[in-house]
């Protein structure tokens, strides 16, 4: 219906159209501009003008050596890649943010299971509240004077930060699933295995991608947090000696080549996969 | 109906009530954590009793810091923290409202800001507190009220932009219509509407804020909360750590119950409430919101909003 009406109006009003696609070619061009334009003068801000802003804030002079540019920064990115450092801090650093979300997530995910039943919600409730609410800072020392440099010390950390997102967003899923649907389903004579795949994986999908990417950002500042303290490798322990000895400039180029990395896999791979598992759904794909 | 649910009450027994799940928790947790003492069988882990006995020594003045001439018990550290976290909020929801308001009227000051916004939003506070303290040195305010504001700000900046770009323009135009005078089109139709935004604007900035503040103390500062906490991790005391970390979750739980439940049951009057689990259920989904208000665009836009 909607299709047949739509089309012999749109070749009617082709001029009207033509200038639509000129004033969004036209807004496209805009946001570009600017936005370079914003990439530029900040850029150039930090380049010269940092330290004498810092200054000002600072209210006394400061070292140069305290305030890089970006071009120093950029300049000892080649340094710590030959020395081969690079590769194994980025390791050791995913390494743990990998078994450490993956540990809260599955248990994440099981609460937010469990939180369907009225009794095991309220359980749990205060302690999402309290995951939610305090600084990963107090989980990452308490499960170091715990479990000293032991594993069970950073995921007690990473867990004890990320698990309520994952649970909040499954739970949320969960309440939604469309019973009806499943219930016409189940009329129908669908097989469990189909419906599954064809229900209640494709509703729960949007929700299990949310909390992943929430569930991500959060893991991995305070896996870099954990690693400041309870570890010999990894970003975070450079960022604590870089600072330590005053290389501020190798300190930025860890934090911002790491912050890209994770930036990447948050946006544009996670990004990405979410985009393709969702093609086949209009109001999201746009 | 109410007689009949009322006399049906008392029938159902205690321990399958959720109040007593919500008791049961901590006592668990109480038991787990003797457990995991037991087990481990470390020499600097301690008990639950030690480490309220520790809690109870701080809030009687008990025990003292030593820290020259700085503050030196819980409440001094407490104050020093809730004042730089409040001078760090009013500052970011200032300057945030500001910028926030211009990105959501002007797609081009919007596209000039927007990537850095993102950029200080997804950036660990840990950076900031490590350089901050070594550009302003340990001393004075200065390092963690300037990590705060930075934690703190892109959230109001997103929210208030959201804010402007959600106000209903069919409601205006209907109150311009029917003459409504401007000062009235603003109490009435302009700050309800941008209410739940700036709630969540404050609700973040505040709760952001403050872990970022707490790190900036750890790392940056020789006083307050999170210097408190680092003292105690230095001086392998357990107990100063969990009983620390316990203060900080009971001030975040305090923050939860007496400021923002009453502010969100404020901010949200004018809508219709389905009952009192509206409450807890509306805030998870506000986190939802404010959390993915950057991605407000994508599918968690429709959800939400409700």
């Amino acid at each position: 219906m909607v299709t047949t009406d739509e089309r012999p109006e749109g070749r009617q009003r082709s001029a009207e159209e033509e200038r639509l696609l000129a004033q969004r070619r036209r807004d496209t061009r805009n946001k570009w501009l600017w936005r370079i334009a914003g990439y530029v003068v900040v850029l150039l801000i930090w380049e010269y003008g940092f330290q004498a802003i810092m200054e000002l804030i600072a209210g006394r002079s400061l070292n140069d050596a305290l305030l890089p540019g970006p071009i120093r920064i950029l300049q000892t990115i080649p340094d710590i890649w030959e020395d081969g450092e690079m590769l194994s801090n980025f390791g050791a650093t995913l390494t743990r943010i990998g078994i450490g979300f993956g540990v809260s997530f599955i248990a994440g995910a099981l609460i937010g299971l469990f939180t369907q039943n009225k009794w095991l919600d309220s359980f749990f409730r205060d302690l999402v509240v309290v995951s939610l609410t305090s600084p990963g800072l107090v989980w990452a020392l308490t499960g170091l004077i715990i479990w000293g440099f032991k594993p069970l010390g950073w995921i007690f950390a990473i867990f004890m930060t990320t698990f309520a997102l994952v649970s909040v967003n499954i739970s949320e899923g969960v309440r939604a699933l469309p019973k009806d649907l499943l219930d016409m389903a189940k009329a129908f004579g669908v097989s469990s295995i189909d419906r599954q795949r064809h229900i209640v994986i494709p509703h729960l999908a949007p929700y299990i991608f949310t909390a992943v990417r929430f569930g991500f950002s959060i893991a991995w500042k305070v896996t870099v947090l954990t690693e400041v303290f309870s570890s010999n490798k990894g970003i975070g322990f450079q960022m604590r000696v870089t600072s330590q000895v005053f290389q501020l400039d190798e300190f930025f180029t860890w934090v911002l080549s790491f912050f890209v990395f994770a930036l990447f896999l948050e946006k544009v791979v996670l990004q990405r996969a979410e985009d393709r598992y969702f093609r086949w759904r209009q109001e999201v794909a746009t | 109906m109410t007689a009949a649910a009322m006399d049906s009450r008392p029938r159902v027994p205690f321990y399958r009530r959720p109040v007593a799940a919500r008791i049961l928790m901590p006592i668990a947790v109480i038991v787990v954590w003797y457990l995991v003492y037991w087990t481990l069988g470390s020499r600097i882990f301690e008990p639950p009793h030690r480490v309220f006995e520790f809690m109870w020594n701080e809030l009687t003045l008990e025990t003292r810091l030593r820290n020259g001439k700085g503050p030196s018990n819980l409440y001094q550290m407490f104050g020093l923290t809730v004042v730089r976290l409040f001078a760090g909020f009013a500052i970011a929801m200032v300057v945030g409202t500001v910028i926030g308001l211009a990105m959501g009227l002007s797609k081009s000051v919007n596209a000039f800001f927007h990537d850095w916004v993102m950029a200080v939003l997804a950036m660990p506070a840990l950076v900031w507190a490590l350089f901050l303290g070594l550009v302003f040195g340990p001393q004075g305010n200065q390092a963690p009220i300037y990590a705060c504001i930075l934690a703190g700000i892109p959230f109001v900046i997103i929210n208030v932009r959201e804010g402007v770009r959600n106000t209903p323009k069919e409601l205006f135009d209907m109150a311009r219509a029917f003459g409504v005078p401007q000062n009235k089109i603003t109490r009435n139709v302009l700050l309800p509407s941008l209410m739940p935004f700036l709630f969540a604007a404050v609700r973040y900035a505040f709760s952001v804020g403050w872990k970022g503040l707490v790190i900036a103390e750890v790392f940056a500062s020789d006083s307050g909360m999170g210097w408190a906490i680092k003292f105690w991790y230095d001086a392998h005391q357990t107990r100063g750590v969990i009983g620390y970390a316990l203060f900080f979750v009971a001030f975040a739980l305090a923050l939860e119950k007496l400021l923002f439940e009453p502010l969100a049951e404020k901010a949200f009057k004018w809508r219709p409430r389905v009952g009192d689990v509206g409450v807890v259920e509306e805030q998870f989904l506000l986190d939802q919101t404010v959390e993915g208000a950057l991605e407000v665009e994508q599918f968690t836009g429709g959800e939400s909003d409700g």
